[in-house]
């Protein structure tokens, strides 16, 4: 199948369908171009196309600090989260204090956010802290930060993997940052935990979800990825992928309203030159 | 008797720090961090202090490369756009320093926790994570009332709580911008439980000048120990209404940590070859500190 547009069109209009209206998305603002493009910019654009087709009551916290910022005025998407510039960012609310919006973190009211790592497992689980055993890591990495939280507290979580190799996609993970569904749902059940967990895993691949039972699946491959290729680059069984679809591409309106709309100046999904 | 002026030296500031304490930086990731505060610390090479905190960067970073501390209390640390923290890596790998993870929220809750005099703060969102696995202090108990799981996070309990902030008065009130973001509250949380608050400022404004922003005290003077004048206090990190990000300095800095060797030769320079951080300021030169103001 031809593509009509870029990868990162393509997640960012499938992810849009999953929002719902009256929603409330939470986003950081991550810095290093992969991380940026799958834990900020994809989530942006889709979530400004959801508020432009289904989902007009879907409220965005930026960085759990600014609502429904505007930055139709930026040239291009901020590197920093609290440099000088980001404090007179036009939004709706700024929140003073930390933790932030912690009525909404804590009180579930955070319908979903979008974590990443190092690492993640066959039951979701997610690392961000090391390679190895974590107290004599083979590679340290930087903490797990807000991914805890996330995958306790959210309505839901999107794991967004800019890389999808048999390293990133593992039987276990090395430690356990953000917790996913260790005996499936009813597992996670037990664990007393509030929100929901991860529900989608998007990678350059293809797109993962969870069944009912808390099971993994591949919910579908992108164009022009084949089968055997998300095979050989996850490193826990798959089963049979035969009747997996494929990612379905964006109509011609929704990549006009992604393209003129919501990002006419490319600053979100800008294809790679 | 006259009102007690707290202004001091960053070399009387930083004796406040005894070898083996707790202590906390104020800030938050890659910004506002009381480097210059740092700086002194090693300088006057303390040793086993245990840092606590939610996110971390350089203040950590330098803080370990020079042997200062012997355990890091943390959800993250990092240099963010500018890459892994390299010393902390280092140390952390070849099992130099104690790490114990705790999550960003949680991280902050600690230091709710010390606020109220209370040995531990409740959070309920730990169940099967390596967060809780992993950390024996975190004591997993059952709500008295309503028989729920729930888990005792140890209080932050530092020693001495480090903040810089744009601008203080000598008799210990430190303002806040009064459009702000997170690392600013950062510098009201980790004070507030704290029994040593010292208190780094850009600039040091009039007692009238207090007054007339009441509302912007972020500390109080009565919870200040000591503060410190010191322009650019928080370089490389930007201090809102006072400097920006120094970005030629973190990727230097990210070069230089690369090995331990180089960064012995960085601390020489920079630090241990520098009686002060105006004579730090010196090296990083009057052009460049320029154009960190420019625009603010």
């Amino acid at each position: 199948m031809r593509m009509n547009c870029t990868l990162e069109e393509l997640l960012a209009v499938d992810m849009s369908h999953t929002f719902r209206d009256g929603e409330l998305g939470f986003t950081g603002l991550a810095t290093g171009k992969a991380a940026a493009t799958y834990i900020t910019n994809i989530p942006l654009a889709a979530m400004e196309l959801a508020k432009r087709t289904h989902a007009p009551n879907l409220d965005i916290w930026l960085c759990g600090v600014y609502a429904n910022a505007d930055w139709s005025s930026l040239d291009g998407m901020p590197e920093s989260e609290f440099e000088q510039e980001m404090m007179y960012l036009s939004c709706e609310a700024q929140e003073y204090d930390y933790p932030v919006t912690p009525y909404a973190a804590r009180g579930g009211e955070v319908s979903f956010g979008f974590g990443s790592g190092v690492q993640v497992d066959r039951e979701g689980n997610i690392n961000s802290v090391c390679v190895g055993d974590s107290r004599h890591p083979k590679v340290a990495l930087v903490g797990s930060i807000f991914l805890t939280e996330h995958m306790a507290l959210f309505g839901r979580e999107y794991i967004m993997m800019p890389h999808h190799e048999r390293r990133n996609f593992v039987e276990k993970v090395d430690y356990i940052s953000g917790v996913g569904f260790p005996g499936g749902r009813e597992g996670r059940a037990k664990l007393g935990l509030r929100g929901g967990g991860p529900a989608y895993i998007y990678t350059p691949r293809c797109i993962f979800a969870f069944d009912e039972e808390g099971k993994i699946y591949v919910r579908s491959i992108h164009p022009g990825v084949t089968r055997q290729e998300v095979i050989n680059n996850t490193g826990f069984e798959l089963g049979d992928l035969d009747s997996v679809p494929t990612t379905p591409l964006p109509t011609e309106e929704e990549l006009r309203i992604l393209r003129e709309e919501v990002d006419p100046r490319g600053i979100l999904l800008r294809p790679a030159e | 008797m006259e009102r007690k002026r707290k202004l001091c030296s960053m070399e009387e500031a930083a004796s406040y720090v005894k070898d083996g304490m707790r202590i906390a930086t104020g800030g938050f990731s890659v910004y506002q961090k009381p480097m210059a505060f740092v700086h002194e610390l090693i300088r006057q090479r303390k040793k086993n202090l245990t840092l606590v905190g939610s996110t971390h960067c350089m203040d950590a970073d330098m803080l370990i490369g020079a042997g200062c501390l012997s355990k890091i209390e943390t959800s993250y640390v990092g240099m963010e756009k500018f890459g892994l923290a390299k010393n902390f890596r280092r140390a952390y790998q070849d099992g130099e320093i104690e790490v114990v993870h705790y999550s960003e929220m949680m991280a902050w809750d600690r230091f709710l926790a010390e606020r109220e005099r209370m040995p531990f703060y409740t959070v309920d969102f730990l169940g099967g994570s390596d967060i809780l696995n992993k950390n024996p202090e975190i004591k997993p108990f059952k709500c008295p009332i309503t028989g729920r799981q729930l888990y005792a996070v140890p209080a932050a309990n530092v020693d001495v709580a480090v903040i810089h902030v744009h601008a203080a008065d000598q008799y210990g009130n430190a303002l806040i911008q009064r459009r702000h973001m997170m690392p600013q509250s950062m510098n009201a949380a980790i004070t507030r439980g704290c029994g040593t608050v010292i208190v780094t400022a850009e600039e040091i404004v009039s007692n009238e000048e207090i007054r007339a922003q009441a509302e912007n005290t972020i500390v109080p003077a009565f919870k200040t120990t000591c503060v410190v004048h010191v322009p650019f206090g928080s370089h490389p990190t930007p201090t809102l209404l006072a400097s920006r990000t120094d970005e030629d300095f973190f990727r230097y800095y990210a070069q230089i940590s690369s090995t331990k060797e180089m960064f012995r030769e960085f601390l020489d320079k920079y630090i241990y070859g520098t009686k002060d951080f105006a004579g730090y300021l010196q090296l990083i030169g009057e052009d460049r500190l320029e154009e960190l103001r420019r625009g603010i």
